[in-house]
């Protein structure tokens, strides 16, 4: 058996029933314990975390690994967990953020938004920077 | 709201598995130590209102809205 969502954002999607994700303490702000995670593209830089309640409730996230290279989480997740931080739209390039301040880890279908004790986990840490100091070094 | 009085050392116990220490109070500051079920988010108030900030910010992302990213470098980790 799967579920389907009719998505605000992306119109009808299955889901299939193994891969709900579960936040028992939900998500700050937010009022959806279920969610799956959505991929666009294969290797799209961005997954969607989609509530699996709420049709129009859905966030990007980033892998940070992918963004910041520096980029740390205490008290280290368990073995195997995969992190993902929100991000912050805008219409200008530069000003999109992901917050490393507040990742989410999940494991095992469940799903929790833990508090980045890292001294550098910015709660607004431009995404984009890295990238584009590499594109203009390659430039340059 | 419930208000207690407690001295450094002492302790209030929140149901079956949480217990609040206060630890230390020097001038305007209290030190507080909470031992609780590792599951349980706990955060300092203004951490959870701008996590909330950025989770609702997160949840108006429209679908486009998002830019291509150029595929990671050879040799970086997935």
């Amino acid at each position: 058996v799967s579920t389907t969502i009719d998505s605000t954002r992306f119109g009808r999607i299955e889901v299939a029933p193994d891969s709900a994700i579960v936040f028992p303490h939900g998500l700050a702000g937010l009022d959806s314990r279920t969610f799956t995670l959505i991929a666009r593209a294969q290797d799209d830089a961005f997954v969607w975390l989609h509530s699996l309640e709420d049709p129009a409730l859905a966030l990007p996230l980033a892998d940070p690994r992918r963004f910041f290279s520096g980029f740390a989480l205490e008290p280290a997740p368990a073995e195997g967990a995969a992190i993902y931080v929100t991000v912050r739209a805008s219409e200008r390039i530069e000003e999109f953020t992901a917050n490393l301040r507040a990742p989410l880890v999940i494991a095992d279908g469940i799903g929790q938004q833990v508090i980045n004790e890292a001294p550098d986990a910015e709660l607004r840490a431009p995404l984009f920077a890295e990238l584009a100091a590499a594109a203009a070094e390659q430039a340059a | 709201m419930l208000i207690i009085t407690r001295r450094p050392g002492e302790r209030i116990v929140l149901g079956d598995d949480i217990v609040v220490t206060v630890m230390e109070i020097s001038g305007q500051t209290a030190r507080i130590g909470i031992a609780a079920p590792r599951e349980l988010p706990i955060y300092r108030e203004e951490i959870w209102e701008a996590v909330k900030a950025e989770n609702q910010a997160a949840a108006a992302v429209d679908a486009d809205a998002l830019p291509p990213v150029p595929p990671p470098a050879n040799g970086t980790s997935k």
